[in-house]
């Protein structure tokens, strides 16, 4: 099956240590750009479902705003609990900047 | 050996796992099920909307090696041999973490088959199966249970009347302002909300509970009696532990008693920032399970982060970083409080000590940022609504 993507954001609009909530084919997805390396993640805490894109990232964590739930911004994986990690979706960016995401 | 198998006894088993620990690891719970997060028994859980409230797959407490111990009760401790009566029999422990929280306050003369009390799961499904439309629940203390019950048993079509001795609801927890702006928002739910009023007793009545009180009687077919929590440390305290509503933990959750910690709402801990204090907050029981199971491990370890509570009726979120109580030199607030979308937030020494906010999660955690890091930020930054609070702070 070949990738499906979709251009989701300028790499220029999202700045090293931010992240931004898009949508992408009616999903909407939390982008961070981890020290100039772009992740795709589902924007949906694993919790209780309340987008992430309203909490923290410091640049390596991103920390739910609800429930102070906090998982590792390069792999999604949890760090407080450990035992449940945020959904990644692939991600790359073309080279004229462009970030594209596969949601599907 | 951790006895009580809430959010704090799984934070401690996991965390003990984490942390390298290769013993066994004993978790003891007295209710019939595996440890789960009680904020939901009175939200999505008891309107029937959370499809999972665990806190751990199954299959985590087999792969972790953890010895689940589930409707089983523990009845005594003697300290000094480290030992516990665990259903009935003896068990030996190297380190016993006691995190057995809390049960709903009763008020006596209050039972039966149509007055609720809410702690358990078991409890949020006995008053679930209550709420349907025409019904009409009453419930006595506006305090946060009290009041989440209220709007989740709105959005379920029943009709909810809430009585409440203070003059507005939530008042101890967030004052008689913000309890105001909670107070309309109940009232335009359609909740009637009663403040002021006195509860002297309950009857019983063919058509249910008929609640007594200064002002009058109130007829209803479903009663909550949401008046808080009660510490039962009898245990402890018979076996030398020092408890004063609730056991005595240093900052790093140890009693003073060799091999014994204690952790979550059962706890009265004494905190870097705030002294003394006994929370029956979700986030505090997690941190001190984790913190409890690194000080079991001989960790030279404390719980010194701010508290974090926060509160969920109908499509309003309130939280709460710091202590509501905390001193503050000013008190900033940004966004209408009447509006219901604002943060407030306290300064002692120019900086931020306390951050609370309805409707704006995004704000608090800006200002939970600038709690935690402590540095100068001036009022005129923090009232200001076109400065963006995640670049607030230093300069005046």
């Amino acid at each position: 099956m070949t990738a499906n993507w979709v251009p989701a954001l300028e790499l220029d609009e999202l700045w090293e240590g931010e992240m931004t909530a898009v949508t992408v084919g009616g999903t909407s997805v939390l982008l961070v750009n981890v020290d100039g390396d772009v992740r795709a993640y589902r924007n949906r805490c694993p919790h209780q479902e309340w987008a992430l894109d309203e909490g923290d990232f410091d640049g390596e964590i991103i920390t739910c705003s609800r429930h102070l739930w906090e998982f590792d911004a390069r792999s999604g994986a949890g760090r407080n609990p450990a035992t449940c990690s945020l959904s990644v979706f692939p991600c790359r960016v073309d080279e004229v900047g462009m970030i594209h995401v596969d949601v599907r | 050996m951790i006895v009580g198998a809430g959010v704090a006894g799984a934070s401690a088993a996991a965390t003990l796992r984490a942390e390298g620990f290769d013993g066994e690891v004993l978790l003891v719970g007295d209710e019939p099920d595996a440890p789960y997060e009680r904020p939901p028994l009175s939200k999505a859980w008891l309107s029937g909307q959370a499809p999972s409230i665990e806190v751990h797959p199954p299959e985590f407490y087999a792969d972790q090696s953890i010895e689940l111990l589930t409707g089983t009760r523990v009845t005594g401790l003697d300290a000094a041999a480290r030992r516990v009566v665990v259903g009935g029999s003896a068990v030996g422990y190297d380190a016993l973490l006691v995190a057995t929280g809390g049960q709903a306050r009763r008020l006596r003369g209050m039972a039966g088959e149509r007055v609720h009390h809410l702690r358990t799961r078991a409890d949020s499904d006995r008053l679930r199966a209550q709420l349907v439309p025409g019904e009409r629940l009453v419930v006595l203390g506006a305090g946060f249970v009290g009041c989440e019950v209220a709007a989740t048993a709105r959005s379920l079509g029943v009709d909810v009347t809430v009585l409440e001795m203070a003059g507005s609801p939530l008042e101890r927890a967030l004052g008689p302002e913000i309890g105001g702006v909670f107070a309309g928002i109940h009232r335009d739910a359609g909740v009637d909300l009663r403040c002021g009023v006195r509860v002297d007793a309950v009857s019983a009545a063919d058509s249910g509970p008929v609640v007594h009180t200064d002002r009058g009687t109130v007829e209803c077919s479903v009663l909550l009696v949401a008046a808080g929590m009660v510490r039962d440390t009898g245990i402890w305290e018979a076996a030398g532990v020092p408890c004063d509503d609730g056991v005595l933990v240093d900052a790093g959750c140890r009693t003073g008693v060799p091999g014994v910690f204690a952790a979550g709402d059962v706890a009265a801990h004494d905190h870097p920032r705030y002294g003394r204090t006994r929370v029956e907050h979700h986030d505090s029981a997690v941190r001190q399970g984790a913190i409890a199971a690194q000080a079991m491990l001989g960790r030279d370890v404390v719980h010194d982060q701010p508290h974090w509570f926060w509160s969920d009726q109908y499509v309003h979120t309130v939280q709460s970083c710091g202590a509501p109580g905390v001193a503050v030199d000013e008190t900033v607030v940004r966004g209408r409080i009447d509006e219901a979308s604002f943060v407030r937030f306290g300064l002692r020494d120019g900086r931020v000590v306390s951050v609370l906010g309805l409707g704006r999660p995004r704000e608090v955690m800006a200002g939970r940022k600038l709690l935690l890091g402590g540095h100068p930020v001036s009022a005129d930054q923090l009232r200001d609504e076109s400065v963006d609070l995640r670049r607030a702070g230093v300069r005046r």
